[in-house]
């Protein structure tokens, strides 16, 4: 039997061979393996020159400058320095944040822990495509209101925030600062943290074929945005991340961005295409409902709901002809209805019975007729075992 | 959600899955699909006078888990030849063990339970 079809790019992708070059070339004692700490010596200036060089990629990558990039272990990571790095150093001017109901768990728990410290979090619901308007976060804005907290693009239906206007918003409301989650943006779509006005913004390598276990926070230096550490023992990162950056690691992260960034033109124009004739074959099974607006989400995620089958007998039934998911791979484990859909007003059953198709830079137009055939083979068994049609409830 | 052998076996062949049509037969159902678990059995049945019903054949619907539709499966596979009861092939916490059903979701085989009940209990 033939592998199943790798359809989860949104969960991760492969290490681009290029960028796994890179990243050998930092491990072994023919290669730059010291510690970039250690400037006394060559090898650790050696690793220090590779690892600047990798800041400044990683920075050019994103339209921000090197002194900005605080390289971490992950997005997860980045997003708790910036909630409570952000939230220790602003406190004495209020305790109040504004996310919204369909952020990644890496912001929802860390506010979640927030109100267990005291602290009042407002949770923003979304459109019916899972768009934040303008409007509502600064209707949502208090006096003591300290940080906001909204994502760029969305990890389960793939929604692009206008992230320009949140900015424009929180600049009127002076003091507020904005946190971006962007894990899912580079390579994606276009992003530029000068122009989208952020103070902080997350970034993960291992959504744009680097490296799991490397990501960055990018800190403006333009608005001068102050957080405090969480984490101590070296003042490395500025003194905001202490210990031992990883070369391999930070270059690995540098050489995916750039390749990404270069390649997102073409590339997003053909998975758009890719995209459209999955929708439209998915569709034709019946009882298919499309999560997120076409014309307002990245070309690289498509999220269906589908009427008349369970979610986990469909997951299950599609899984030996292709990998897909419920939804974000951090929550699909607990098998609860994704709370990103009921968040945009689907019911429990239909948010149950949703996959997520993450396109990416090896899916071909037969991986994707391969996954209308085994979507539909599975709804047509699933709905007849369940005895009911296409549109039952 | 990693599933047995067992439980991949009887939620990917699903035998018995359909429903059974005529007069004679027991029907009985149990859950709801709009809370995530339904199943109903139709069961033939034949009998002479002072003998007990026989199961004939059973067939099985099942809108649910991998595990409800692969218990539900073995359930109506293995009714055959069995006189009509109110008791399943095998106690619920037997088959829990053997489909290695998360406990959990012990509610749900419940409901196939239920359902294999309301359809014993029209004979």
């Amino acid at each position: 039997m033939n592998s199943p079809v790798y359809l989860d790019h949104a969960a991760t992708t492969p290490v681009d061979p290029r960028v796994a070059a890179a990243m050998a070339g930092c491990l072994t004692a023919d290669g730059v393996f010291g510690n970039p700490a250690s400037s006394a010596h060559a090898h650790g200036e050696a690793a220090f020159e590779r690892v600047e060089a990798a800041r400044a990629a990683v920075a050019a990558a994103v339209g921000a400058e090197p002194d900005e990039v605080v390289f971490t272990s992950g997005a997860t990571e980045a997003d708790n320095l910036a909630i409570f790095g952000a939230t220790a150093h602003s406190q004495p001017r209020g305790r109040h944040v504004i996310t919204a109901r369909t952020e990644h768990k890496a912001v929802l728990d860390p506010c979640r822990e927030l109100e267990r410290r005291g602290w009042q979090v407002t949770y923003l619901t979304p459109d019916g495509h899972g768009r934040v308007e303008p409007d509502r976060l600064a209707a949502a804005l208090r006096a003591d209101t300290v940080l906001v907290s909204l994502m760029h693009v969305n990890n389960e239906i793939g929604t692009v925030q206008d992230v320009a206007a949140f900015a424009a918003v929180c600049e009127r409301h002076r003091g507020v600062r904005l946190h971006v989650d962007a894990a899912q943006s580079i390579g994606k779509t276009e992003f530029d943290f000068h122009a989208c006005g952020a103070d902080l913004v997350s970034l993960s390598a291992h959504k744009s074929y680097g490296p799991k276990g490397v990501g960055a926070l990018l800190v403006s230096r333009r608005s001068g945005v102050r957080i405090e550490p969480r984490q101590f023992g070296g003042g490395q990162e500025r003194g905001l991340r202490s210990g031992t950056v990883a070369t391999h690691q930070v270059v690995g992260m540098a050489a995916a961005f750039t390749l990404v960034v270069a390649e997102r033109p073409a590339e997003g124009v053909r998975l758009a295409a890719l995209r459209e004739r999955l929708w439209l074959g998915l569709e034709a099974h019946g009882g298919a409902v499309r999560n997120g607006a076409p014309e307002g989400t990245v070309p690289a995620i498509l999220n269906v709901s589908f009427d008349g089958v369970e979610g986990e007998s469909l997951l299950a039934a599609v899984a030996p002809r292709i990998s897909v998911s419920t939804g974000s791979a951090c929550t699909s484990a607990s098998g609860d209805p994704s709370y990103v859909l009921r968040a945009l007003g689907r019911d429990d059953r239909l948010a149950e019975a949703s996959l997520r198709f993450g396109l990416g830079r090896s899916t071909s137009l037969d991986d994707v007729e391969a996954a209308i055939e085994a979507v539909g083979r599975a709804l047509a068994r699933l709905r007849r075992i369940g005895g009911a049609c296409a549109t039952a409830r | 959600m990693r599933y047995s052998a067992l439980t991949r076996r009887y939620f990917e062949a699903a035998p018995c899955a359909g429903t059974l049509e005529g007069p004679g037969i027991l029907s009985g159902a149990a859950g709801s699909r709009s809370l995530g678990t339904w199943v109903r059995f139709d069961l033939r049945v034949a009998g002479a006078a002072n003998r007990p019903a026989v199961i004939v054949e059973a067939r099985f619907l099942a809108f649910g888990c991998p595990h409800t539709i692969a218990v539900a499966a073995w359930v109506a596979e293995q009714a055959a030849g069995h006189p009509v009861s109110a008791e399943l092939p095998q106690p619920v916490d037997a088959l829990r063990r053997s489909f290695d059903v998360p406990v959990e979701k012990l509610g749900r085989l419940l409901v196939v339970e239920d359902a294999w009940r309301a359809a014993a209990a029209r004979k």
